[in-house]
């Protein structure tokens, strides 16, 4: 087993991707925001798949700000509701400001295979303000994530968010809105030492190569490191506290020329 | 709206699905298109996936005992290499019949994969008389009959649809796709049927043509005292190496490194929709001891572009849309003549093919550097000698032919197995550039068989428990000029796939590939031609898993290329497959998800998708885009099938038209729809 799991992951480490991810789409909190395999967590409009490992109802918030300008910063909300048959997550996602300004909906539907693998789909819409017109114009497109538990230290996430290429089309002009392949993976050294790659590509826009790992050093307190390169390389931190049903999520990359994302996360779970 | 159908579609199939533990239900055709697909995986050439599907849906109805198999029918299974079959038939030979299929595995030189794929061709049975003689109640009771009907159409319009005030270039025809096939067959004794088929474009009904396109009709009768086979209507002829007569599924180089020779499979009837490569008439085998003799004559009208008595080259495509391509259709009479006797014994083989080839006009290539060399006139006499015998571990095969203008190919080759662990194949070939024949299908570089010679060099190894490393070296090179480029030519290809199969539900290899050849220097200016190096690596990472009746597909597929020393540039794509089996209902349902960033046609990809039956494709990817497609398979009831595929291909290179000529499409979307249905009774 543990050849199947070198020879994966040397492979992955040795594919270089990197990509571009359109602000309307709000981070996780995965470290370097390489969810796409995340076993243990879900956030808006991550790999939909991943909203079946989700036991309890929870609900979530999640302020990301980039560069310290309050204008590129995005707000958004998550819910999930377990079912025997079918767990639902809701996400809202708000980014912009008042004269330009972009807000993402989604409903998702997830299933867990009796823990050897999920499959999601969520159907989104995106609709987004133009000053110009004075409208709002918006579209609709789906999200489809798969997350397949190889063996059970090490999990196969993929999604693809907007695989139709759906565009917002307008009198004026057309918004192209990101249509993301994703594919990464998860591997636990151990339960409280977690390894993600993950490799992303916006169709028109650079791949996204990003590698994170998460330890748990207390029982309440995780720690995360990683980076994820595009263009640059941009490290990132974080931390992970929970106490009781709650859960807070704290991480920051520090891109090269741009400067400071900050991300912040406060999950509840209604424990059962 | 369609879109939007398909995102509801996709959330109520996985809503509806009702998950249980079941077992894998890998079927029979996805067997033969997993090996189809290691053929064809890294070709450019259109191969007969019909044909190919067809011969071994027809063995899987009727399996080989294995303990009475002979050599000749062992070699009908194309993934079993010369040497595991004398392993099989040696086995027998030593330790007596196979009591169960699970002692395949004490056989050398076999491994799980090779067992499985052998599975559902072969059975363990008793010793068992063949009944020569066919009772006409048995046919009917026993016979089966096989309707196909199928349908396809693209949803955008296309140029060549569209009104203009020049006819002559509009496609005649509506855009729909449509073929029927009939097939009756009494166990391997007695096969008949037609086939129908016209193509997007072509006049069904109307001023230029009333009627399909395509009409195809044959029959074939196996052992019937001396008479071995018999073929009437269309058919196909292969003998030897192929160099003379081959069968139109060339062994090439793939990932069955081993798999390099032919095994001449003879008459057979010919019932694809391809319209080219095959004969129309009648043959006959007839067996005298250890002799075969082979007799046929075939008298079939082919497109060509007639001027003043002459036809420059034979027209293949099969396609009459418009009022040029339906003014080439069937204006050269072809005839041909053939003959082969083979002479088999003990581990011997020893045969000898001779064709004549006749037009009622001159074929007569436009003058060209390239084409200097190739035939011209109205007749062709065509003789080769071919051999097959094992010698030791070595097994020895190879064919040398001979024009009547005295231009020569041969194709020579060993294998040899040291260990039952490793296994080498050693090929050298040689085609002069005169030598240019019409039916040969041999292994090459290049799909026409002539101008070419080289050394290829093919290992298989089990080093370990699960794991399979494949690699071959071959060195060729074009002494005189050929189609594309414009001075001789030399080239080398490596590739090696590593094959690990971890669990019985979870495989995955890793392929490398490097190509080495030349290239015209597009726009250089010189009064001389230039040939360029062009250098090409490519790396493929392959995952398959499977849990119940899910089965999960990832692949990630990479190349670098550079050309004349310029700058390197890279193609990446990956894809994630899921098929779905319902238990509760007979629907089997495939999705795949697939991004290409390939934006020099040098970088493209060629990447297998599940299809309607009968269908097979590898659509090639360049430029930077995305496709996905859902293929549904429902079985009505035991006899009625249906199949259906909506695919469609999305660029997002900021293209305004898609593909070109009368093939244009306004915006950056193609899709496709297509309907099967197969009635059994």
């Amino acid at each position: 087993m543990k050849r199947l799991i070198l020879v994966f992951f040397l492979f992955l480490g040795c594919t270089v991707i990197s990509a571009q991810i359109s602000p309307v789409v709000p981070s996780t909190g995965a470290i370097a925001n390489a969810s796409v395999a995340d076993s243990k967590g879900w956030s808006a409009f991550g790999n939909p798949a991943n909203i079946g490992y989700v036991a309890d109802m929870t609900f979530g918030f999640q302020y990301e700000n980039r560069y310290l300008l309050a204008e590129l910063s995005t707000k958004s909300l998550n819910f999930v509701l377990p079912s025997d048959l079918v767990n639902t997550g809701l996400s809202v996602s708000y980014s912009g400001y008042s004269l330009y300004n972009e807000i993402l909906l989604g409903i998702g539907f997830s299933r867990n295979f009796s823990n050897k693998f999920s499959m999601g789909v969520q159907l989104n819409y995106l609709t987004a303000y133009f000053a110009s017109a004075d409208k709002y114009f918006g579209s609709f497109f789906p999200q489809i994530g798969l997350n397949v538990s190889l063996t059970p230290a090490l999990h196969l996430g993929f999604s693809t968010f907007n695989p139709f290429q759906s565009n917002i089309k307008t009198s004026y002009t057309v918004k192209k809105l990101p249509s993301i392949f994703s594919l990464g993976c998860e591997y636990f050294l151990s339960p409280e030492l977690a390894f993600r790659v993950q490799a992303d590509k916006e169709i028109s826009s650079n791949y996204r190569l990003a590698m994170g790992a998460e330890y748990s050093i207390l029982d309440f307190l995780t720690v995360k490191a990683g980076a994820y390169h595009t263009d640059y390389l941009v490290p990132c931190i974080g931390f992970k506290s929970d106490f009781g049903s709650f859960t807070f999520h704290l991480n920051g990359e520090l891109h090269p020329i741009l400067g400071l994302v900050s991300i912040a996360s406060v999950q509840y779970s209604f424990k059962k | 709206m369609k879109r939007f159908t398909l995102y509801i579609f996709c959330l109520v199939v996985l809503l509806l699905t009702d998950l249980k533990a079941q077992e894998k239900t890998n079927t029979i055709e996805q067997f033969i298109a997993d090996i189809f697909e290691q053929y064809a995986a890294e070709t450019d050439e259109s191969l007969d996936f019909e044909s190919f599907y067809e011969e071994l849906m027809e063995l899987s109805y009727n399996p080989l005992n294995l303990n009475k198999a002979t050599k000749e029918e062992l070699d009908k299974l194309p993934f079993l290499t010369d040497i595991q079959v004398e392993n099989i038939l040696f086995y027998i030979y030593r330790f007596g019949n196979f009591q169960t299929v699970y002692e395949l595995q004490l056989v050398d030189g076999l491994d799980m994969t090779d067992i499985r794929r052998m599975l559902p061709f072969i059975y363990v049975g008793d010793s068992e008389v063949k009944s020569q003689k066919i009772y006409g109640k048995e046919i009917f009771k026993y016979g089966k009959n096989q309707i196909l009907f199928r349908v396809d159409r693209g949803l955008e319009t296309k140029a060549g649809y569209l009104k203009t005030d020049d006819n002559s270039t509009q496609y005649l025809g509506s855009a729909l796709y449509n073929s029927l096939k009939y097939q009756f067959r009494f166990k391997e004794r007695i096969k008949f049927g037609f086939t129908m088929e016209k193509d997007a474009g072509e006049q069904f009904s109307g001023s230029s043509h009333t009627g399909y396109d395509f009409y195809s009709f044959h029959a074939q009768l196996n052992d019937i005292g001396k008479v071995k086979t018999i073929v009437a209507g269309d058919f196909r002829a292969n003998y030897g190496q192929g160099l003379v007569l081959g069968s139109g599924f060339g062994m090439g180089k793939s990932s069955y490194v081993l798999k390099v020779n032919s095994h001449g499979t003879g008459l057979k009837k010919y019932s694809s929709t391809s319209e080219s490569n095959f004969f129309r008439g009648a043959g006959a085998t007839m067996r005298f001891g250890k002799f075969d003799f082979s007799v046929f004559y075939s008298n079939k009208n082919i497109d060509g572009d007639t001027l003043n008595g002459n036809f420059a080259s034979i027209y293949k495509t099969g396609l009459h849309r418009t009022i040029a391509e339906f003014k080439k259709k069937n204006t050269v009479n072809e005839q041909v003549e053939g003959f082969n006797t083979t002479f088999t014994h003990a581990n011997l083989q020893l045969g000898f093919t001779i064709v004549h080839t006749a037009f009622n006009h001159n074929l007569e290539p436009e003058p060209a550097t390239y084409n200097h060399f190739y035939f011209k006139g109205d007749e062709q006499t065509t003789g080769g000698l071919s051999y097959r015998f094992r010698l030791s571990k070595f097994n020895f095969f190879g064919e040398t032919a001979l024009t009547n203008h005295y231009a020569s190919a041969t194709v020579n080759g060993i294998t040899f197995s040291p260990l039952s662990q490793v296994s080498f194949v050693v090929l050298n070939r040689y085609f002069s550039p005169e030598y240019d024949t019409f039916y040969a299908t041999a292994f090459s570089e290049s799909s026409r068989i002539n101008n070419e010679n080289g050394f290829y060099l093919g290992m298989e190894m089990h080093p370990f428990k699960k794991w399979k490393i494949a690699a071959y070296a071959d060195s060729y090179r074009f002494p005189w000029p050929k189609f594309g480029v414009d001075a001789p030519s030399v080239g080398r290809d490596y590739l090696m796939q590593i094959d690990y199969a971890a669990r019985r539900d979870l495989t995955m290899f890793w392929r490398f590939k490097y190509e080495e050849k030349q290239d015209n220097e597009s726009d250089s200016g010189q009064t001389m031609p230039l040939v360029v190096p062009l250098h090409k690596g490519s790396i493929r990472y392959q995952l398959n898993y499977s849990f119940g009746n899910f089965s999960f597909k990832n692949i990630i597929d990479g190349n670098l290329v550079q050309k004349n020393h310029s700058a390197m540039k890279y193609g990446l794509c990956a894809l994630q497959d899921v098929s779905y089996s319902f238990t509760s209902i007979p629907l089997k349902i495939d999705f795949r998800y697939l991004f290409f960033d390939a934006v020099d046609y040098d970088n493209r990809f060629y990447v297998y998708e599940k299809d309607i039956l009968y269908a097979f494709s590898i659509p090639m990817y360049y430029g930077k885009g995305s496709r996905y497609y859902i293929n549904m398979k429902y079985d009505l009831n035991d006899r009625i099938s249906m199949w259906l595929k909506l695919a469609q291909t999305v660029y997002a290179d900021d293209r305004e038209t898609v593909s070109s000529g009368n093939e244009e499409i306004q915006g950056n979307r193609r899709s496709d729809v297509r309907v099967m249905l197969r009635c059994q009774f």
